[in-house]
């Protein structure tokens, strides 16, 4: 298409390319993959990709379930239990694009310990993800998560929480807010964490964090409410701060405008945009 | 500033028109007009945003190659005193060419009807903006018919602002529920000519089967999120209801910009009908 060559609100692709954007929240089929393990996964993949492009991503992180439980579908935990190729194929097949966090079930804490180990240590995952909902969500304070974040520590991986603050309280007890975030990390000072969503809420979000310099924040999964990077960059620095996209239930421009169009130094952009999350998962050299 | 005949004869979109409009506010980005049908002007009561001022807002326009912008002003959800509003926005907009005024009608406060025929007749507003949650009233209200029949009159298009903010974010004394569209399909079949456009809705694809089909209703692309979500409106609503819409400076308006084409889903003319074609036709229409 003529016009698609015309892309108002984005810079050229040569400063797309220079920022080298690494998204670290791509939610492809983020609650199922398919029955198979792969369809809506694959799909979603596929959906996303002109956004993708258009934008210049380098990598994206993705959160693949990997059968501890973390849905309500028997039959599809008990396949990717059993069979790891399945959980491996959409790495294979974007080889150069996805890196994964494994999603965990905080209500199965022996399961995703093994889970842990299986993927993290033996790779080629980079770190896990707490759920918001779905059977495998539970409070990231509660003390019954301890081993589960110990063997994080341990392998050096990283921590993403889904968090929000929401008007009215929480929809579902299960899903953690920043200030539980904050409590949790004040357990764990050596340990990075992500408080992804910045709480959704973001005046409180950053807020809730900003003593804890072991957690950065995630900038997706809300309106691109004009201000919040300014605040983030003026409270915490830009450098606890990591670009995520949602794709493709949220979309490019309004995560990425958030960060393009905040009044905020290149250089910040180019470390929120990809610096900060290379650094994070120790890949800061690629 | 054009004077609301001029801006209805802009919207004829004869090239001659539109190209002087934008030799005005100097050279566009491609020379495409881009038309931002959902802005406002002055503070929200909630925080500073970063183009809450009117000259910083008109330069991030410029800068992105937004040609056009109608404006309502934060103003207008708390204040009582509307036709002071309304007169401090028709004057803001005098100054940038790109301003297009469209006044706030708080159906709640008496004598309404003048506010409304000030903005149609004495400043020369092409259409109104309503605020129903915010202004404590739903579309089943009669005084909605009242305003939907004098609108016409006055051949003005009404903008009903479905939502300014996320309920998950709202400030907890200060909560506004999203307008409820099940009264509109009945309130529009009962006022010929009334053109209405839905601001900031966020529509469940099963909901907008009773929307699509109804004469001369349009919805702006604000809060349609998901990287595909702009095209899929349009392909359920059709490509002449949808217009471009930022809900700047609320939002980052590149957000908006960029949704509409980042799937690479819409052809040529529905871009440029969603960027600016169906808001110059709507304007057309009133003439």
């Amino acid at each position: 298409m003529t016009m698609n060559r015309w892309t108002p609100g984005l810079p050229s692709p040569e400063t797309l390319k220079r920022y080298r954007i690494w998204d670290s929240y791509f939610t492809p089929a983020h609650g199922h993959p398919g029955a198979d393990g792969t369809k809506s996964l694959f799909a979603d993949i596929v959906r996303s990709l002109p956004a993708i492009q258009t934008g210049h991503f380098e990598r994206a992180c993705y959160f693949p379930h990997v059968g501890t439980g973390t849905t309500s579908d028997h039959n599809l935990e008990a396949l990717l239990q059993t069979q790891p190729d399945i959980v491996l194929s959409p790495m294979r097949r974007w080889s150069g694009l996805l890196l994964g966090m494994i999603q965990v079930n905080s209500n199965d804490v022996q399961a995703s310990l093994q889970a842990i180990d299986q993927w993290i240590a033996d790779g080629p995952m980079v770190g896990v993800y707490l759920p918001g909902g779905g059977p495998g969500a539970r409070r990231c304070d509660d003390p019954a998560l301890g081993p589960m974040i110990d063997r994080v520590a341990q392998l050096g991986g990283v921590l993403m929480v889904h968090t929000w603050f929401k008007t009215g309280g929480k929809r579902n007890p299960s899903e953690s807010t920043p200030s539980e975030l904050a409590v949790l990390a004040s357990r764990y000072p050596e340990q990075k964490m992500v408080c992804a969503h910045a709480g959704g809420e973001w005046q409180q979000g950053v807020r809730a964090i900003r003593q804890h310099t072991n957690v950065l924040i995630e900038t997706s999964g809300f309106d691109a409410t004009a201000g919040f990077i300014e605040m983030a960059v003026r409270e915490i620095t830009a450098k606890r701060i990591i670009f995520g996209s949602h794709l493709p239930s949220r979309s490019l421009g309004t995560e990425l405008a958030k960060v393009l169009g905040a009044d905020i130094l290149e250089e910040e952009k180019r470390l929120i945009l990809g610096q900060n999350f290379r650094d994070l998962l120790q890949l800061g050299s690629e | 500033m054009l004077n609301r005949r001029q801006v209805i004869q802009l919207g004829f979109s004869s090239a001659s028109v539109a190209a002087t409009k934008r030799d005005a506010i100097g050279a566009t980005v491609s020379g495409e007009q881009i038309i931002d049908t959902n802005a406002h002007l002055s503070q929200w009561p909630f925080r500073r945003l970063p183009l809450d001022q009117v000259e910083k807002l008109v330069n991030k326009y410029r800068s992105l190659g937004i040609t056009q912008a109608w404006v309502s002003s934060f103003d207008g959800l708390l204040h009582r005193d509307i036709t002071s509003v309304n007169e401090r926005l028709a004057a803001q907009a005098k100054i940038f060419d790109e301003l297009i005024p469209i006044g706030v009608i708080n159906l709640r406060l008496p004598d309404w009807a003048s506010d409304l025929q000030r903005c149609c007749k004495y400043h020369q507003m092409p259409g109104v903006r309503l605020f129903p949650s915010y202004h404590n009233y739903g579309l089943d209200d009669p005084v909605v018919l009242e305003l939907f029949r004098r609108a016409a009159d006055n051949r003005c298009f009404v903008q009903v602002v479905v939502a300014l903010e996320d309920a998950r974010t709202q400030h907890q004394r200060f909560r506004a529920e999203d307008v409820d569209l099940n009264p509109l399909p009945d309130a529009l079949s009962r006022v010929e000519g009334v053109a209405v456009q839905l601001l900031n809705a966020r529509i469940a694809a099963d909901r907008l089967s009773d929307l699509k089909n109804l004469d001369r209703l349009y919805f702006d692309t604000a809060r349609v999120d998901s990287t595909d979500g702009v095209p899929k409106l349009v392909e359920q609503v059709h490509a002449e209801r949808v217009m471009l819409g930022t809900h700047a400076p609320f939002l980052i308006p590149e957000a908006a910009l960029i949704r509409t084409y980042e799937s690479d889903q819409l052809d040529d003319a529905s871009l440029r009908a969603v960027l600016a074609g169906n808001a110059n036709q709507l304007i057309a229409g009133l003439a």
